[in-house]
């Protein structure tokens, strides 16, 4: 009974003032905005993204080599929680991918001629799933103390992000037990820069932000499967993209190839997906490792 | 699909005729142009435009973690002059001058000192002055050898964007003068996004877009200034930005530098320079000239 006249009590609070637009200073508020710019607040609301660019060879002494054009895209979604202490949470599952294209054509490729060492190679695309947040954040601490940031810079009535980058510098898994002596170790950076309006940010009905365009950079060692070995030099990934609203506004290739090959890829792992993130080098091992144990089934055991 | 064709049409009758707005085409050379010079500066010929980026420059060391080594800002100014060619059709160049600090990534103070990590020497910085960065060559709806022009953007979500790459390397104008023999030439790469909407880049009525936004990395050999000699190593930026109508909306401490140690930064070269374009390297050479040789 008391709920019943609590309700239209409610709605005529509603009526009279609108909700508040979410406030960058406040650290729930942040929490929830960041979240917004990459995926959503409300459970099972995809957000999808699509980028585009090239990716060139570094190698000292010689021009950078325009060796592919590429083209990505990723399925997430976000669980959402709320937690007495530490206020909102949120986490993300993901899978991507990143399509190798020929520079001149922008036909996807199947095979790779590399021009250093002449061998044709199989080209192993980006097909990481999942990418996942291992568990929750929040916007405050375990003590309750506010956490989540809104660090954007803003400027003209747009959030812009980015700046940093990920450096990243690991064991790799192909390589050996004595990486800190002999080398061999992952080494890349990956740097994301965007841009989205304010207004879709502070929008307390907007449960995720529409308008969001970001570009993103990588440079690292060779990939596993270019079959580059120890030789020196570098790859940079330089892409743009932006957010989408469905898997149906991807490129219609794209849609055709996720579809016939990577059938999972037209949603997002479920919210509950408690798999160990994959990257590419993880990717390849077992891809490698498949091909060794089909090629010698009789000497493995 | 022809229902498709017969609704845009209609639509096209009735909301273009009275104020003669259309969209403009790509893949037609003359509306391309104008495509091209909204993307890069303004229909307006004379019309300042301020691009402004920051972000970071990291450091590449094969077998060590790569260090942040400075934040950045930095910011651009230019006008564009509109041409004709008979020829050639419609045509543009631009003229700008650049400025990019060095910021301590703690601190975000400008960074005048350096200590170099790798050689432990306390260096002087030398922020990126760049005057003039004008267009070589003027943009026209036709190129020389009469082949339209085409702006190639990507639409989705009523955007229009693009990206692209600089791959650079010549001879390194500090280096000695058998550089295809012994190595040293200039390498570095450039990279940029520019995000516009697609209904105010393509709009013919709108000389300037309402909106755009950018984004700026670059990757070459070590900064002449960091004196890393032949050490191996590259360095790498990673910057976004967009445009702001006037210096004073500039992020701080950019907007202060202008006016302190730029002033002449806070305009554009006049659009008839002529002047050739100077690089960092380039400036680092008039910083340094070189010893005089030993009297034989």
């Amino acid at each position: 009974m008391r709920r019943v006249l609590l309700i239209p009590a409610l709605a005529l609070l509603a009526a009279a003032a609108p909700p508040k637009p979410l406030d960058p200073a406040n650290s729930d508020d942040a929490f929830k905005m960041n979240t917004k710019q990459f995926c959503s607040l409300k459970e099972g609301e995809v957000a999808v993204h699509y980028w585009e660019g090239t990716v060139y060879s570094r190698i000292r002494g010689e021009k950078d080599r325009h060796l592919f054009n590429v083209a990505a895209m990723s399925m997430r979604q976000c669980k959402p929680y709320t937690d007495p202490v530490r206020g909102p949470g949120s986490r993300g599952v993901n899978r991507e991918i990143v399509f190798y294209l020929d520079p001149e054509t922008d036909q996807l490729m199947r095979t790779w001629k590399n021009p250093w060492t002449a061998e044709e190679v199989e080209i192993v695309h980006v097909h990481n799933d999942p990418v996942n947040s291992r568990e929750p954040s929040y916007a405050r601490d375990k003590d309750g103390k506010p956490r989540a940031r809104f660090d954007s810079m803003v400027m003209n009535g747009y959030a812009y992000s980015g700046g940093g980058a990920a450096l990243l510098f690991y064991d790799s898994p192909l390589a050996g037990e004595y990486q800190d002596y002999v080398g061999g170790k992952y080494q890349a950076s990956e740097f994301l820069m965007s841009a989205a309006p304010m207004a879709d940010l502070t929008n307390p009905k907007a449960t995720r932000v529409q308008d969001s365009v970001f570009s993103w950079g990588r440079i690292s060692r060779w990939m596993p499967w270019m079959k580059m070995g120890g030789r020196d030099g570098l790859l940079v990934h330089y892409m743009g993209g932006l957010r989408v609203n469905s898997f149906e506004e991807l490129p219609a290739w794209m849609k055709t190839e996720v579809r016939a090959n990577y059938p999972a890829y037209t949603v997002p792992p479920p919210t509950d997906d408690t798999r160990p993130n994959e990257t590419s080098w993880t990717v390849f091992k077992k891809h490698i490792d498949a091909k060794r144990a089909a090629a010698k089934p009789a000497e493995s055991k | 699909m022809m229902k498709h064709v017969l609704l845009a049409a209609a639509l096209g009758l009735i909301i273009a005729a009275p104020s003669a707005a259309r969209p403009l085409d790509p893949v037609n050379a003359e509306d391309a142009l104008k495509i091209m010079q909204k993307s890069i500066c303004s229909l307006n010929q004379g019309e300042t435009v301020i691009h402004w980026w920051k972000g970071a420059m990291f450091s590449r060391v094969e077998g060590e973690k790569d260090r942040e080594l400075f934040k950045l800002q930095g910011m651009n100014i230019r006008q564009c002059i509109n041409l004709t060619d008979p020829q050639r059709g419609s045509g543009f160049r631009s003229v700008s001058r650049e400025v990019m600090i060095h910021l301590d990534p703690k601190t975000g103070e400008i960074a005048d000192k350096w200590t170099n990590p790798w050689t432990g020497e306390a260096l002087d910085v030398i922020h990126v002055a760049n005057d003039p960065v004008n267009m070589r060559a003027a943009m026209y709806a036709h190129g020389k050898d009469g082949k339209p022009l085409k702006a190639e953007f990507t639409v989705m979500n009523g955007r229009a964007f693009r990206s692209g790459n600089a791959p650079l390397f010549y001879r390194n104008p500090l280096g000695g003068d058998y550089q295809d023999w012994v190595g040293g030439s200039y390498h570095a790469m450039e990279m940029g996004t520019d995000f516009f909407y697609a209904s105010d880049l393509f709009d013919s009525k709108v000389a300037t877009p309402r909106h755009h936004s950018l984004s700026w990395s670059r990757l070459s050999g070590w900064l002449p200034w960091m004196k890393m000699g032949d050490r191996n190593g590259a360095i790498y930026t990673a910057t976004i930005g967009g445009r702001v109508a006037s210096i004073d909306q500039l992020p701080e401490p950019m907007r202060s530098i202008i006016r302190t140690r730029y002033p002449t930064y806070a305009a554009p070269p006049p659009l008839d320079d002529a002047r050739a374009n100077e690089t960092s390297w380039e400036v680092f050479k008039k910083l340094h000239p070189a010893k005089p040789v030993e009297a034989k």
